[in-house]
């Protein structure tokens, strides 16, 4: 019996999202037995210890594998945050590494479609991936998918009172724009009566 | 001390803890627990009561709670073998004041695990067993001011939080290995009614509401397990309000594994709580839907509320996932008792 993870390589991720932006936390917990095989990628020089240079560069793998659409388009991710642990807890499988990550979601219509894809380290990694309850009271989840390894997900979402994709609808007035124009040609129409009327007299 | 002073001050406890039990018969609840923890604050030294104690909005402590054995985790507190037979009934008592009576014997029975795991599986830096489990408090214990109860070890963190006549159990982890084990003669299965309810539940279904409650994807482990406070998902799963009143009851029912190892009246007003929101409770099943009968299931499940949160997670590593239990139960509006202390 065991304590702790060991064979497998747990990747647990939470989406959070905003109108304009979502943000990824990923916590990577190695399991005992596949411990070496991890340190093996993040301490490349072989020195028993992970150093910053080092960290820096897993992350950077880890953004890599991973990756962030909306609506189709791959969202470009920028690292807000990253923790690892001692060494010593990594090895005991009770250690997480935590990569917080942002990207900025373009303007688009009412109804998204968000996808997260995690191929890091695929032959021992078993993964988690869920959306947080948003916090802005306009943004309402549809519905949740998953394959069943849980490393591809797509959360299908509607925003509320959400500004127009200009791609789209940049000719589009808004309801103020459309009284206006009634008003404007009310006012025209009635000027070319009138005047009509002059030229009859 | 001589022999007969110790003698002496132990009688003067142990009296001061029957006179305690005597005036706590005629007390609240909350007043039963305050008496535990004075008790038991008065057979501690000066040192102990400093590492007993912390302030009632330490946030490290709160949060220091893990499935983790000692040896891999460090807790802070009072472990149960550095205290005398004297303390450790104190300590107990106290832990039993907090909890009703099938609560406080799950408690039990989960440490007693351990306490069969050391003898298997203690190794190296991962050490089990009863003495290993601590106890700490947060606050001064009051009828009135709000303050905290922890207790816990390998497989068990309980965060009760006293504030009033309410007793508030979120966020607490329990877990079980082996989650089946023979002690003097009869098997024992900690977990064992957290299993079989919700299987029942789930074989109560009809194949609609089954399509909609079992997820098509593995899940390895608790979502929101230690160091994931504050964190509340989006619910999946079998919605309550799409099950009949028998199905709900039985939701009810599985639910109150959790509800219930806090005292009675705390329970009650909990299970208030929980059925305030129950339409808009979802239960989520992933794996194997049968179980060997008399062992636990090997199936993740979620039940989660407006106000609720519990996983069970099987543990696989490396061995049977139905002997490896861990599960959580949370309160993402109240976790430590944050909305009603403020704090």
């Amino acid at each position: 019996m065991n304590a702790h993870r060991v064979d497998e390589y747990l990747q647990a991720t939470t989406i959070a999202v905003a109108k304009d932006r979502v943000q990824a936390e990923i916590h990577l917990t190695p399991g005992i037995q596949v411990f070496p095989v991890v340190l093996a990628v993040i301490d490349t020089n072989r020195d028993g210890a992970i150093s910053v240079a080092e960290q820096r560069a897993y992350v950077a793998r880890v953004l890599h594998d991973v990756s962030l659409r909306v609506d189709g388009g791959r969202l470009t991710l920028r690292l807000i945050s990253s923790k690892f642990p001692a060494i010593d807890e990594l090895q005991e499988g009770r250690g997480a590494i935590q990569i917080d990550l942002e990207a900025t979601i373009p303007g688009g219509g009412p109804e998204r479609t968000l996808a997260f894809e995690n191929h890091h380290m695929t032959r021992i990694g078993v993964y988690l991936v869920n959306g947080l309850v948003p916090t802005d009271p306009d943004i309402h989840y549809r519905l949740q998918s998953r394959n069943y390894e849980q490393s591809r997900y797509q959360l299908e979402y509607v925003q509320a009172w959400v500004a127009a994709d200009p791609s789209w609808f940049s000719w589009w007035p808004g309801p103020i724009g459309v009284f206006t124009i009634a008003v404007l040609l009310t006012v025209a129409r009635l000027m070319r009566s009138r005047r009509h009327a002059h030229v009859a007299t | 001390m001589t022999g007969l002073s110790t003698r002496a001050a132990r009688t003067i406890v142990v009296a001061a803890l029957c006179a305690s039990v005597n005036r706590a018969a005629a007390q609240t609840p909350t007043g039963r627990i305050v008496s535990a923890a004075n008790v038991f604050l008065a057979t501690l030294d000066p040192t102990q009561r400093k590492s007993v104690s912390f302030a009632f909005d330490d946030e490290q402590q709160r949060a220091r709670w893990s499935n983790f054995p000692q040896g891999i985790f460090k807790r802070a507190g009072l472990p149960m073998g550095e205290l005398n037979p004297t303390q450790r009934s104190a300590a107990m008592a106290l832990v039993s004041a907090a909890l009703s009576k099938r609560g406080f014997e799950k408690i039990q029975q989960i440490v007693d695990a351990d306490e069969v795991l050391k003898t298997t599986d203690g190794n190296g830096r991962l050490l089990f067993g009863k003495d290993l489990y601590y106890v700490s408090i947060l606050g001064t214990p009051s009828e009135k001011t709000p303050w905290m109860v922890q207790f816990g070890g390998h497989h068990l963190a309980l965060n009760i939080t006293i504030a009033g006549e309410r007793g508030i159990l979120t966020p607490s982890l329990s877990g079980a290995q082996p989650a089946l084990y023979t002690a003097n003669g009869k098997t024992v299965r900690p977990l064992g009614q957290e299993s079989d309810k919700a299987l029942a539940l789930l074989n109560s279904l009809d194949s609609t509401q089954r399509s909609q409650a079992i997820l098509k994807y593995r899940v390895a482990d608790l979502v929101l397990g230690p160091g994931q406070d504050g964190k509340t998902i989006q619910p999946e799963g079998l919605k309550a309000s799409a099950m009949d009143e028998t199905q709900r009851a039985m939701l009810v029912d599985v639910i109150a594994e959790w509800t219930g190892i806090v005292h009675e009246s705390a329970a009650a007003g909990r299970m208030n709580e929980v059925k305030t929101g129950l339409g808009e409770t979802w239960f989520a099943w992933s794996g194997p839907t049968t179980a060997t009968p008399g062992r636990n299931i090997t199936a993740y499940y979620r039940i989660q509320g407006p106000n609720l949160v519990i996983e069970y997670a099987p543990q696989q590593m490396g061995g049977d996932p139905s002997n490896h239990i861990h599960t959580i139960y949370r309160d993402p509006t109240n976790d430590y008792g944050r909305k009603v202390t403020g704090r």
